[in-house]
């Protein structure tokens, strides 16, 4: 899967799950840079992502991600 | 986790004039349609129709009280009123885990209200968290 296509992707869920048209995610981008992305809405953010793309994380996995560019390496890491 | 997709559960419970009495007095939401039988007639329905949020009590009390683990919380939870519910109707309850999210230690159920007639009055989803 490109990178685009499933930055794309999360991009609708963040949009969705957080209720803000005006989100615009890059790899860069932290929680510190998204309004309501705490603890509770991480949850719905990766059962959200988890069932579109139809995958599972570790919680190792979601522990380590320091940023969205992890997040979607490791969504195209299990699409391959 | 304890919990599989496709676990079913079934509760059952009975909108009693106590819960109904209950609600009110710790609510207040005393809107005619839930308490003059005339007017809810004149609306369309058969007696006074009970409030919704009561079968969000039995929700509760599903999930804090009829699961094989105790230790969790209720995440978010949706819920579409499709028929009415009348004073001393007996429902019947039916949960389906919809989803298992190991890495979030989550759970989904869908869920539905059924009556004695088999109709749907209610149905919707939970999404709980199992702490450890």
């Amino acid at each position: 899967m490109e990178k685009e296509k499933a930055l794309e992707k999360v991009n609708k869920i963040f949009i969705d799950v957080l209720d803000n048209e005006e989100i615009v995610l890059s790899d860069a981008t932290t929680a510190n840079d998204v309004e309501d992305w705490d603890s509770l809405t991480h949850i719905q953010l990766v059962v959200a992502i988890e069932r579109e793309f139809n995958l599972r994380f570790t919680s190792m996995e979601i522990q380590s991600w320091t940023n969205v560019g992890e997040m979607i390496d490791c969504i195209i890491s299990k699409n391959k | 986790m304890i919990f599989k997709e496709g676990d079913k559960f079934i509760e059952k419970f009975h909108l009693s004039e106590k819960i109904y009495d209950g609600f009110i007095t710790l609510f207040k939401d005393r809107n005619p349609l839930h308490t003059d039988e005339q007017f809810a007639i004149d609306n369309g329905f058969k007696g006074r129709v009970m409030h919704g949020n009561i079968l969000n009590g039995f929700i509760s009390f599903f999930i804090g009280e009829c699961l094989p683990v105790k230790n969790v919380i209720i995440h978010l939870q949706e819920i579409q009123f499709k028929n009415p519910v009348y004073l001393d109707d007996r429902l019947d309850f039916f949960a389906e885990v919809s989803g298992v999210f190991e890495s979030v230690n989550t759970v989904e159920f869908k869920f539905n209200f059924k009556n004695i007639e088999t109709k749907t009055v209610a149905k919707g989803k939970i999404q709980i968290g199992v702490f450890k």
